[in-house]
C-alpha cells in the first residue's frame, strides 16, 4: 500500500520503502524527518516516544531489521529497503510478546511514557549476548531511562522471561 | 474485597501495547506545529525580533513575538480556588527578559521540520542587562518566622552535645521522560488542550483566565500523563501560546517543549541552603532544634520552598524555631519538586541527626527511637495515626542493623568497604476537595472523576474502590478521569489523590446502589458522591502525616573510587495500601529517585550568563537501572480512619524523604567525609586523601 507522506516543503523530496511492522509502504519523506517523527507525525505510530531527541532516554527505541536502534538518531530516507518493528508490531496479534505480558505481570512501568521503548530494548536483549545475573539485565537495559524508577521490576520481568525461554 | 490486593494495572494493557495516548500523540486535522524561540540572556530586553527570514522558510504560517501575539493575560494571585500558576507573566506579554530561555518568539508551521528551521533563522536583538546568579547563603532575603517554641538560643547555648551545620541543595530538574506538551485546538469559542497535566481542573481554570474566557469554555485532557513529579502540576507558558496562536490562525496547534527547554521553562526544585543547630543532653534527649533555610526564587515570583516542612513535628524538641527566605536570581520559577520542602528539609536535619550521633557517641537508631514524637509539638496537637518508632524498629531488623560496627571503614565484603546509614521520613497525609459521578448498569459500573493518573495507579485504585463499594469485580468497573468537564476532582500533587477521591467514590456507589434499590428496573441509575478537603484546613484538631525510615548499605573501593548504592530496607507507616503492588512500586521509583538526587542530580548554572550548561540527559545524570539498589518495602497496616473511611494516606513522596541523608550517613560511615552539599561527587571522596 502506498501512504502519502508529510508533505515535503523545504529539505529535499526522497522517495522511501520501508517495512514497518509487517507492511511495505512507498513513501516520499523530507529530508529532515527523523524516523522517529516520521513513525508519529506522519504514519500516526504514537507509541514510540520522544523523550529526548538527542538518544540519551531511550524511550524512542525500535527494531531496524531486528536490532534496538533509536528512532530519534536516524533519518528516515536512510531507512530505504529496512524492516522497521514498533511497539505496536510487537504483540502477535492479539497475543502479547512475553516481555509485555511480563512487565504487565510485574509492574515494570508506573507512568507508561518510557515502556514502549523499555519493552523493545527487552525483546532485542533476549537476543542479545548477555550473561544470566541480574545485573546484566540492569546493565543491558540501561539505555533506557524511567523517570518512575520501576527498574526493579523491569529486571524481574525480564529475567521471568529469560527463565521461562531457558527452560522450554 | 479487592482493596489490599495486590492487582495488576487496569490501564495497564493499553501501556504495554503503545496504545495509552499521552498528549503529544494527538494528531487533529490540519494541525500546524509550534516552536518556540528561547532568549539567549538571562536579564535585559528584547530590542528587535526579525522575523523575516523565518517566515521565508516554505511551510511558516506565522511568528509571533511580544508585538503581535495578542491579547494573553498574566495571572493573579495563586489560589486553589481561582487556580495555581508559578510563572503569574503571560508568555511574550513583555520585552523584558529574566532568565535565560524565556520565550521570546513563536514559529508556527505546516510541519516540525519547517517550524524547527523557522525557529532557528528568528533573529533577536538583546539590550542585556546585569545577571545575578551568585551563590544562595543561609541568611539571605528578609526572614520568616515559620515556627516558634521555648527558647532555642538559650538550649542550644547550655547543650551538652550540639552540631551547626549548614547543608545545601542544589537545582534539581523533574526530567518526566514524558516532554511537556499542548495540543491546542478551537472550535467557535471554546478551546480544547491535550496536556501533560497532573492538575485537569486548575490548568481550565488558569488558561481560561489567560485566555479571556470563561471557565466553560475550556476543555483540558489528560488521559495519560508521562510522569511528572509536581513539574507538571501548574500550567507552562507552551499552553498559552498553543492556545493563542491556535485561536488567531484557526487551525490547532501542537507544541511540544524540547528536553533542552525543560531545565528553562516547566519549573525545577530550587537550590537551598539550610544551617541546622541542633542540641543533646548526654542522654541524647535532644533539647532544641533551629533550622534556618533560603531557596533561590525567580525575579518575578516569591517561591517558598518551605524546607522546615517536617522540622516542626517530626523531633519531639522543646526549643525549636524554624526560619525561611528568599533570594531572587536570573532563573525561571522554581516550582514543587516531589516532596517539596519535606525532601530537602529531611537531608539537612536527618544529617545533622546523625552528625550529633557521632558527637554523643551514640547509634543513630537510637537517637531516633529517643527522640520519635508521640504528637504533633509543632501544632500542639495529637497525630491521627503515628508508627515511626516502629518502622525504625521493623527496619532495623530487616536490615540486620545489629551488626553494624560505628567505626568508619570498619565493615567489609568482598574487598569492599561497607557503609550503612540511616534516616527517617514524613510526609503530609491530606484530601482536597473532590466529587465523583457513578453510573451503575446492570453488571458493569463507571466512575467519573475530573482527576488524573501520573503513573501512581489512579485508575485501578479508583476501580478497586467502587468494587468493593458496589460489590462488583474490578474488571466489571471502568473509570473515565483526565477531563476536566467530568465532576471536579483532586490534583495529583502532594500525594492527595488517593485520600481525596475514596469518600466521595465511596459516596457515590451508596447512592447509585440506593437509586438502584428504589427503581430495580431502571437501566442505569447514577450515583453522586462529594466531599470536602483537609488540606490548609485553618486550625486542625489533629495532624495527619505518613512516616517511615530508611537503612542503606553503599559499598565503597577506594581504589578504583567506584561508590555504589547497593541494599535499602525501607519500611511505611501510610495508612491502609489500597493495591500493594502499585505502591510498592510508587516506593521503590522514588528511592532510585534518590539515589539520583544523593549521588548525581544538579543543574550547573553558568556564572557568567546564567545558563542551565547541563541541559540533557547525558550531562545530568539520572539513576539508570544500573544503578538501582536491591529494595526490600514494607508497609506498616494501621488504617487512618480519621482521614477517610478506607484509612489510606498517598505513597508518592514519603519514599524520597529520607534517602538522601541515609546514603551520605552510609558513605561517613563507609569513607569518613560528611558531604553536606549534594550530590555526592567521586571528588569529595577523593579530596581527603589528597589533602
Amino acid at each position: 500500500m502506498t501512504v502519502k507522506g508529510q508533505e515535503p516543503i523545504a529539505g529535499q523530496k526522497l522517495a522511501t520503502s520501508l517495512m514497518v511492522n509487517g507492511t511495505r509502504y512507498q513513501v516520499e519523506v523530507d529530508s529532515r524527518t527523523s524516523l522517529l517523527d516520521f513513525l508519529r507525525e506522519t504514519m500516526g505510530l504514537t507509541g514510540t516516544k520522544k523523550g529526548c531527541d538527542h538518544g540519551q532516554c531511550g524511550a524512542c527505541t525500535i527494531h531496524v531489521n531486528g536490532q534496538r536502534t533509536l528512532a530519534c538518531l536516524t533519518f528516515v530516507a536512510m531507512h530505504d529497503g529496512d524492516e522497521i518493528t514498533t511497539v505496536e508490531g510487537l504483540a502477535n496479534g492479539d497475543e502479547l510478546h512475553p516481555v509485555q505480558a511480563a512487565f504487565l505481570e510485574h509492574d515494570g512501568f508506573q507512568c507508561g511514557y518510557c515502556t514502549p521503548g523499555q519493552l523493545m530494548s527487552a525483546a532485542a536483549m533476549l537476543d542479545e549476548p548477555w550473561g544470566p545475573d541480574d545485573a546484566d539485565v540492569a546493565e543491558a537495559m540501561s539505555g533506557n531511562i524511567c523517570r518512575c524508577g520501576a527498574y526493579q521490576n523491569i529486571v524481574a520481568a525480564i529475567q521471568s522471561v529469560r527463565k521461562a525461554n531457558a527452560s522450554s | 474485597m479487592s482493596i489490599g490486593t495486590p492487582l495488576d494495572r487496569i490501564e495497564g494493557h493499553l501501556k504495554v501495547t503503545g496504545a495509552a495516548d499521552y498528549a503529544s500523540d494527538r494528531i487533529l486535522d490540519n494541525m500546524l506545529y509550534g516552536v518556540t524561540v528561547g532568549s539567549t540572556i538571562a536579564a535585559g530586553r528584547v530590542q528587535r525580533v526579525d522575523s523575516a527570514a523565518a517566515l521565508a522558510v516554505p511551510g511558516v504560517v506565522a511568528v509571533f513575538d511580544h508585538s503581535n501575539i495578542g491579547t494573553l493575560h498574566s495571572f493573579g494571585k495563586s489560589s486553589l480556588k481561582e487556580g495555581i500558576v508559578d510563572e503569574h507573566r503571560a508568555p511574550l506579554s513583555g520585552d523584558d527578559v529574566r532568565y535565560y530561555g524565556q520565550y521570546v518568539a513563536f514559529v508556527v508551521a505546516q510541519t516540525l521540520e519547517a517550524a524547527t528551521e523557522g525557529a532557528a533563522l528568528v533573529q533577536v536583538t538583546y539590550a542585556p542587562g546585569a545577571v545575578n546568579i551568585t551563590p544562595i547563603a543561609s541568611d539571605e532575603g528578609e526572614r520568616n518566622v515559620g515556627s516558634h517554641r521555648g527558647d532555642p538560643d538559650k538550649a542550644f547555648a547550655a547543650a551538652a552535645a550540639k552540631i551547626d551545620q549548614t547543608y545545601r541543595t542544589p537545582v534539581e530538574t523533574h526530567n518526566p521522560i514524558e516532554l511537556h506538551a499542548t495540543v491546542a485546538s478551537w472550535e467557535g469559542d471554546t478551546v480544547t488542550l491535550f496536556e501533560t497535566s497532573q492538575a485537569v481542573v486548575n490548568h481550565r481554570n488558569v488558561l481560561a483566565a489567560m485566555l479571556g474566557v470563561s471557565r466553560d469554555k475550556v476543555r483540558v485532557f489528560t488521559h495519560y500523563l508521562g510522569s511528572g513529579f509536581g513539574g507538571k502540576l501548574w500550567p507552562w507558558q507552551q499552553s498559552p501560546l498553543a492556545a493563542a496562536a491556535a485561536r488567531r490562525l484557526g487551525r490547532p496547534v501542537k507544541v511540544v517543549v524540547t528536553r533542552e527547554q525543560m531545565f528553562m521553562n516547566v519549573g525545577h526544585r530550587p537550590q537551598t541552603v539550610q544551617r541546622v543547630r541542633i542540641s543533646a543532653d548526654a542522654d541524647g534527649r535532644l533539647t532544641s532544634l533551629q533550622h534556618d533555610a533560603t531557596n533561590h526564587a525567580g525575579m518575578l515570583d516569591d517561591y517558598d520552598e518551605n524546607c522546615s516542612e517536617a522540622t516542626t513535628y517530626f523531633y519531639s524538641v522543646p526549643n525549636l524555631r524554624v526560619t525561611s527566605g528568599q533570594a531572587k536570581r536570573n532563573v525561571g520559577p522554581p516550582t514543587s519538586m516531589r516532596g517539596p520542602g519535606a525532601v530537602p528539609g529531611l537531608f539537612a536535619t536527618e544529617s545533622a541527626l546523625d552528625e550529633l550521633a557521632i558527637v554523643l557517641n551514640m547509634d543513630p537508631l537510637a537517637l531516633h527511637l529517643r527522640n520519635a514524637p508521640s504528637r504533633d509539638e509543632g501544632r500542639d496537637i495529637p497525630f491521627t495515626s503515628c508508627h515511626v518508632a516502629e518502622c525504625y524498629e521493623l527496619g532495623a531488623q530487616k536490615f540486620g542493623w545489629r551488626d553494624r560496627t560505628p567505626a568508619v571503614g570498619s565493615m567489609r565484603r568482598d574487598d569492599m568497604i561497607l557503609g550503612w546509614g540511616m534516616a527517617g521520613c514524613s510526609w503530609i497525609a491530606d484530601r482536597l476537595y473532590c466529587e465523583v459521578r457513578v453510573e451503575l448498569h446492570a453488571d458493569s459500573a463507571r466512575v467519573f472523576c475530573a482527576t488524573q493518573d501520573i503513573g501512581t495507579g489512579t485508575y485501578t485504585m479508583l476501580a478497586q474502590i467502587a468494587s468493593d463499594a458496589l460489590g462488583m469485580p474490578v474488571r466489571h468497573i471502568s473509570v473515565s478521569i483526565g477531563d476536566s468537564s467530568l465532576p471536579p476532582g483532586p490534583l495529583s500533587g502532594g500525594s492527595m489523590a488517593t485520600a481525596s477521591v475514596i469518600p466521595a467514590t465511596i459516596d457515590a456507589c451508596k447512592d447509585a446502589l440506593h437509586k438502584r434499590e428504589r427503581a430495580p428496573s431502571q437501566e442505569t441509575v447514577v450515583g453522586y458522591g462529594r466531599s470536602n478537603a483537609t488540606f490548609g484546613v485553618d486550625k486542625p484538631k489533629k495532624s495527619s502525616h505518613s512516616f517511615g525510615a530508611h537503612f542503606i548499605e553503599v559499598t565503597w573501593q577506594p581504589e578504583i573510587a567506584r561508590l555504589r548504592v547497593r541494599r535499602v530496607v525501607t519500611v511505611i507507616d501510610g495508612g491502609k495500601i489500597i493495591n500493594p503492588k502499585t505502591a510498592r512500586n510508587q516506593i521503590e521509583g522514588a528511592i532510585v529517585f534518590g539515589v539520583g538526587m544523593a549521588l548525581f542530580e544538579t543543574t550547573h548554572y553558568d556564572p557568567k550568563t546564567a545558563a542551565p550548561l547541563n541541559r540533557n540527559l547525558a550531562d545530568y545524570v539520572v539513576a539508570s537501572n544500573a544503578d538501582h539498589p536491591a529494595m526490600d518495602v514494607t508497609f506498616l497496616d494501621y488504617p487512618d480512619y480519621d482521614l477517610n473511611p478506607l484509612g489510606a494516606r498517598g505513597v508518592g513522596e514519603i519514599g524520597l524523604a529520607g534517602v538522601a541523608p541515609a546514603i551520605t550517613s552510609a558513605v561517613y560511615h563507609a569513607t569518613g567525609v560528611r558531604v553536606r552539599d549534594l550530590p555526592v561527587g567521586i571528588e569529595d571522596l577523593l579530596a581527603p586523601h589528597l589533602t
